[in-house]
């Protein structure tokens, strides 16, 4: 089994609303994957359902878990960072890495010291004495030296600053990375992470809207820059989105032929965040 | 499990200092308080002269008696500071994870909501009694060393007068008894203060408290009876439990005293645990501080407030 994550039929009421809505999809191992969606589009709560911390309707399988029956064992290999699961503020930084150690089998106390003697983080502050970016170094530290299967970031680097954003993915990719563990990750920040995506997963009103490698976007995907007679010719082939750009017309095309595109004006590969956009507002026209 | 209990219950300790501040606090008051009794009582020097002499030649009977009574109001002084500090410790243990929105990190961890929780009561009905029985103990000592230093300046005998006459060790049994035997007999309270502390989303203190004070002036207004009201009074109240052997009037009768060997001067001799353990009542309670433990358990693994 190399899917780490399989959901089939995956819905999540609240009442008449469908947070999330009859999805399905594979997380496959060794992936670092993006989900892509504005706020209210179910993103936080096919995390919740992901990491056993809400029930839902269909068939949702983690590391061949039953997340929210088998949430114990299932934490014993998952770890996540949310920004509304914030390290709690009175413990000091010895107390937590004695904590974790007397109740994750998997955590590596050497690890977790080695990682944080690169940082300023002394082992004898309060959590509320840090700074909110120390704290989400202290935080990636722990899990980092957590030897779990699948990681799951919820807005990891919200409300930090340029620099810890770049060395909190940096940091990512060097010390917690190695091809055999799992990432997904959701952010409104897209370009930060758009380079270290091997998948990408848009969702939109509860639905999936794209589901892809970022492989497979220069292939499936074109962005033409072009205005005048041009404009009206490629109208012609379908683009999925269009957009005015400064007197120049920018359309998002979906499996055309790039050669028919290429004597229309500039072409180029779409950004994961226009690339969303063109599917949001594509799938709303 | 056994692991993650220790682990869980120290990490108590760490979040509410609480645990060991306030015995600790107690402790140095009374002391302090002691002290102040020495510097009254120098202003008197004739009469406390007079009050050792005549402590030195009362009966062993009542020289027993009134050290015990001295430690049972030392001890007083404890049991109600734990009885304070386990209700508002368990009205908010489940409600400040929330509040700070540390839940979601602790639920990361590979634990169950049921260890969670279990550890929380275990917190209140264990560890705070054994943590508050230290103090006490400990308290008991100073006490009693600096109360015969006190003596043998003012030309006492302490060996005679205190240490010769005080049944240390079978007292601290008897404490350690009852400071357990509380939680367990306000156990259902315990178990509602637990439950709203998990439940409400604003101040579990007027949540808990205010369906205790309203539900039995309903049961009055509408039924004319008050068994509500008995119920949870019979919690609140020490003579109520069911765990002394005797009336403990009996002993301040001077005939029957008088009667008595000296070595059923005890407090252990007044306690009787298979009494408490063979009642309905504690069992009932207990039944009933699991059911609210248990809907606890079932609210922070099944809502989603985050």
């Amino acid at each position: 089994m190399t899917s780490l994550v399989t959901a089939n039929g995956v819905s999540k009421r609240f009442g008449d609303f469908r947070a999330v809505d009859n999805v399905s999809f594979k997380i496959e191992k060794g992936r670092i994957m993006g989900l892509i969606g504005p706020n209210g589009a179910g993103k936080t709560t096919l995390l919740k359902a992901l990491l056993g911390l809400t029930d839902c309707e269909g068939q949702l399988s983690v590391l061949g878990l039953d997340p929210f029956r088998q949430r114990k064992r299932l934490m014993q290999n998952i770890c996540f960072i949310a920004d509304v699961a914030v390290l709690p503020r009175w413990i000091r930084v010895s107390q937590l890495l004695d904590f974790i150690t007397a109740t994750h089998p998997n955590f590596s106390r050497e690890r977790a010291e080695e990682l944080l003697g690169r940082t300023k983080i002394k082992r004898s502050s309060k959590v509320r004495e840090l700074s909110k970016g120390m704290v989400t170094q202290l935080h990636l530290s722990i899990i980092t030296a957590i030897d779990a299967k699948l990681l799951v970031l919820d807005e990891p680097t919200l409300g930090l600053d340029i620099i810890f954003r770049k060395e909190f993915y940096a940091n990512l990719l060097n010390d917690y990375f190695d091809g055999e563990r799992t990432i997904l990750i959701t952010t409104h920040q897209v370009e930060e992470i758009e380079n270290l995506l091997t998948d990408v997963m848009f969702i939109n009103d509860g639905k999936i809207l794209l589901d892809a490698t970022m492989d497979s976007i220069p292939e499936t995907y074109a962005e033409l820059q072009t205005s005048g007679a041009h404009a009206d010719t490629a109208r012609q082939l379908g683009p999925v989105y269009e957009r005015d750009v400064f007197g120049k017309k920018i359309m998002t095309f979906e499996n055309v032929d790039r050669a028919k595109l290429e004597s229309l004006g500039e072409l180029h590969t779409p950004s994961v965040a226009d690339l969303f956009v063109a599917k949001v507002k594509g799938a709303a026209a | 499990m056994m692991m993650n209990q220790l682990a869980l219950m120290r990490r108590e300790v760490w979040e509410h200092r609480s645990i060991w501040v306030t015995p600790s606090a107690v402790a140095m008051v009374v002391t302090l308080l002691t002290l102040a009794m020495f510097v009254a009582a120098s202003k008197f020097g004739d009469i406390t002269d007079m009050a050792i002499i005549g402590a030195s030649s009362v009966g062993d009977h009542e020289r027993r008696m009134a050290l015990l009574a001295t430690l049972l109001g030392y001890t007083s002084v404890f049991l109600i500071a734990m009885w304070i500090l386990t209700i508002f410790y368990c009205l908010d243990t489940l409600y400040s994870e929330r509040k700070d929105k540390s839940i979601l990190f602790w639920r990361s961890l590979p634990i169950t909501d049921a260890e969670t929780v279990i550890s929380k009561l275990l917190t209140a009905m264990l560890l705070i009694p054994l943590v508050t029985f230290a103090a006490v103990a400990a308290s008991h000592l100073v006490n009693l060393v600096l109360i015969s230093l006190w003596i043998n300046s003012e030309g006492g005998s302490p060996g005679t007068l205190i240490w010769g006459s005080v049944p240390l060790f079978d007292t601290w049994l008897a404490l350690l008894v009852v400071l357990l035997a509380v939680p367990l007999w306000i156990s259902p309270l315990l178990g509602w203060f637990l439950f709203v502390s998990a439940w409400t989303k604003r101040n579990p203190f007027l949540t808990a408290f205010l369906p205790l004070a309203v539900l039995p002036i309903l049961e009055y207004v509408i039924l004319r009876s008050h068994l509500l009201w008995d119920a949870i009074t019979a919690r609140l109240s020490m003579q109520s439990m069911p765990l002394f052997s005797i009336n403990p009037d009996l002993i301040f009768d001077d005939k029957s005293f008088r009667n008595l060997r000296l070595e059923d001067l005890s407090l252990l001799k007044l306690l009787d645990i298979s009494k408490l353990l063979s009642s309905l009542e504690l069992w009932i309670g207990l039944i009933v501080c699991g059911l609210f433990a248990t809907a606890a358990i079932y609210i922070r693994r099944y809502r989603d407030d985050s």
